[in-house]
């Protein structure tokens, strides 16, 4: 695609918006995410609307992955458990003199299903790393990018498919920064110009997604009619407790249909479940 | 019709109507509105500039009797979580806004019995005197029918007093929709009923004030009510052309009686959207950062928006019903300019005043809205015994039972 194209936001969010009909139609998946603390021990507790339970934060070390990995699997009942960042997962490779292979395959013979996300711009050897997840058996979550300045996206996002070209695995990518500056955050115009052009020129990589819990209902949506078809990080909570504002899968079936879209709801494994 | 044939209706700058109108916000692409708004936006704007304007958004009260159900901003007469704000508190809050570059209060209040005529006249005559060339955008409607209400004088006569006190121009909160049966099931048809919100706005331009014209949406009404909403606004700027501009916000609902779900960011940019369209006789269109927060405000400018509003200062009302988004001027300007437009200030009047402020001189970051008062101040200004109270709980207080704490 010729990237140089439009300069109008709208223009530019029509053209994305054309990409994705082509591919998905009016189908947009959301996944409802239970967070779980990566230390071996912590509590086991999560809502049984989960359709994927996900171990966040660094390992301290590869026993304790391990350890963290078997509870929660143990306790998974078919949900699929996703767990930790494939750059902390290559920094603790380094650390114990071990090979990311040897980690990830024990990961997974203690049940883990997916790593939870590669953030491209934190990765060491993106396309070694990626391909170290396909062969020890796993599947990755997301391909995400940590932070970026606005003037690089074009050409991160080309390296993006050109990563995509050589490992083909990746099945959603999700161009947002995850880190948000709260001092200086990225715009509105930012955030529409980054989804908008990651579905352009990220042609090969099925699904565009956004996180509706670190991006909000209103940008989410809007991010959904210039791009993206994924919504990720979906609160499994589905009670409308204190300090949440609305019942979750309530909120993003309405928001995906206000969109023109139609919401499917998905496990991890990008399996359509229905309830 | 078809939507084509509407849209090029739009580009052939065209009036619709109703029907047309209707169509268009149901079944046109989002995409579509957002470049016919802007179209329309580039035909009263040519040149690529974004305003806004520094002022400071104060309820003087929130004591009501009227009770709207879509409100978590008000509190009963008696209530001991309700406030009337002082003169002294007031000039206080004018001298923080003059040290940020600030030009004017908006000020609006609950509908408090227990403060007559008088008391706004010499709150707005003391204001002026200290502060000559600070500018008073206060009383919206349904104010304005309450004091009318209270003092027993026609409204005209009311406008009349509070422009000689001091009055410059009429915020145009309380308009919710300009439909009746929608103000009834909102228990605000009592305030205000649609003819009466106008009947005032068309009196405050005969006498010579510009007004503002508002919209909140997403409560009980039909798309073709919120039609009917922006044509009699239309309507009336056609009659007066008293309007200086259009804003548009989706009902908060948290900590409401009516309760309920908030419309969502695409619903506000399409409503702002055929607003845009719609109103061909209204200059100036608000993008409100307030309720959509800052991204969906700064993405207003490309669905008709060419104004990012206030940068508030002090914000109560859409804080009660659960928003709470800030933007300071670095922060409007910083969305203004990244979208590709250049950042002025204004006044009122939508005169340009200037760069932005912070560019001129040292103004401190705001990274969150004031509130009217701290948490746990429940003062009550010592003036207040001045004027005559209506309500039994106001009269006990002026009568000393109730001491001030
Ligand atoms: S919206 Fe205004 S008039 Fe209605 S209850 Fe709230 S403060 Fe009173």
């Amino acid at each position: 695609m010729n990237i140089a194209a439009p300069t109008n936001i709208i223009d530019l969010g029509m053209l994305a918006d054309e990409a994705r009909r082509q591919r998905h139609g009016t189908r947009t998946t959301f996944v409802r995410v239970a967070d779980v603390a990566s230390t071996p021990g912590a509590a086991l507790a999560w809502s049984p609307a989960a359709g994927e339970l996900r171990i966040v934060g660094t390992p301290s070390s590869r026993s304790a992955a391990v350890e963290r990995v078997r509870e929660v699997a143990a306790g998974a009942r078919g949900v699929p458990v996703s767990a930790f960042s494939l750059a902390d997962l290559e920094q603790l490779a380094a650390r114990e003199s071990a090979t990311l292979r040897s980690i990830l395959e024990e990961l997974r013979a203690a049940g883990l299903d997916l790593v939870a996300e590669a953030p491209f711009d934190q990765l060491r050897d993106p396309r070694g790393s990626i391909e170290e997840v396909n062969i020890s058996g796993l599947a990755l979550a997301r391909l995400t990018i940590h932070q970026l300045p606005s003037a690089e996206v074009p050409s991160l996002l080309k390296e993006v498919a050109d990563l995509q070209r050589r490992v083909a695995v990746v099945r959603a990518f999700a161009p947002l920064p995850r880190v948000l500056n709260s001092a200086l955050p990225t715009t509105g115009y930012d955030d529409v110009k980054r989804v908008a052009l990651a579905r352009l020129i990220v042609e090969n990589v099925p699904s565009i997604q956004v996180d509706w819990a670190r991006y909000g209902p209103k940008l989410a949506q809007v991010a959904l009619t210039v791009g993206a078809d994924d919504v990720d990080g979906v609160s499994a909570e589905d009670e409308t407790t204190e300090g949440r504002r609305r019942a979750p899968l309530e909120e993003i079936r309405r928001n995906i249909r206000a969109a023109g879209q139609e919401p499917v709801e998905r496990n991890g494994r990008f399996e359509p479940l229905v309830r | 019709m078809t939507i084509d044939r509407i849209a090029d209706r739009v580009r052939a700058a065209e009036r619709l109507n109703a029907a047309d109108a209707l169509d268009l916000y149901r079944r046109a692409p989002t995409a579509l509105l957002g470049q016919l708004a802007d179209i329309v936006r580039a035909r009263k704007h040519p040149d690529p500039v974004v305003t806004y304007i520094i002022d400071r958004n104060v309820n003087y009260t929130n004591v009501c009797v009227a009770k709207c159900n879509f409100c978590a901003f008000y509190r009963p007469v008696g209530s001991p979580e309700g406030y009337v704000l002082g003169f002294d508190e007031l000039f206080r809050k004018i001298d923080e806004t003059i040290a940020v570059g600030g030009v004017q209060l908006l000020l609006q209040g609950g509908h408090n019995p227990d403060l007559p005529l008088t008391w706004y006249e010499d709150l707005f005559r003391a204001i002026k005197e200290r502060y000559p060339s600070f500018k008073l955008h206060a009383l919206s409607p349904p104010e304005v029918i309450h004091l009318s209400r209270l003092s027993q004088l026609p409204v005209p006569a009311v406008i009349d007093r509070l422009i000689a006190a001091g009055l410059d121009s009429i915020p145009g909160g309380g308009a919710e929709i300009l439909v009746d049966r929608v103000r009834a099931l909102l228990h605000c048809d009592g305030k205000a009923t649609a003819n009466e919100w106008l009947g005032v706005m068309r009196d405050a331009h005969r006498a010579g004030l510009r007004t503002t014209a508002t919209m909140m949406y997403g409560t009980v009404e039909t798309d073709e009510e919120r039609l009917e909403h922006l044509l009699r606004l239309r309507a009336l700027q056609d009659e007066t052309g008293g309007f200086t501009a259009f804003i548009t916000w989706s009902y908060q609902p948290d900590h409401t009686e009516l309760a309920g779900h908030e419309a969502t960011g695409i619903e506000y940019l399409r409503t702002l959207a055929v607003a845009r369209i719609v109103l061909d006789n209204f200059d100036n269109v608000q993008a409100s950062w307030v309720t959509q927060g800052g991204k969906v405000g700064q993405l207003s400018l490309a669905y008709g928006a060419n104004d990012m509003g206030s940068v508030m200062i002090e914000e109560n009302v859409v804080r009660a019903a659960g928003a709470s988004y800030c933007m300071d001027e670095v922060e409007i300007v910083r969305n203004i300019e990244d979208a590709g437009f250049l950042a002025k200030r204004r006044d009122m009047q939508y005169r340009i005043l200037g760069d932005p402020m912070f560019r001129e001189r040292e103004v401190p970051r705001m990274l969150e809205l004031a509130t009217a008062r701290a948490d746990g101040d429940h003062s009550t200004p010592a003036e207040l015994r001045l004027y005559p109270a209506r309500s039994g709980a106001g009269k006990k207080m002026r009568a000393g039972e109730i001491l001030p704490s």
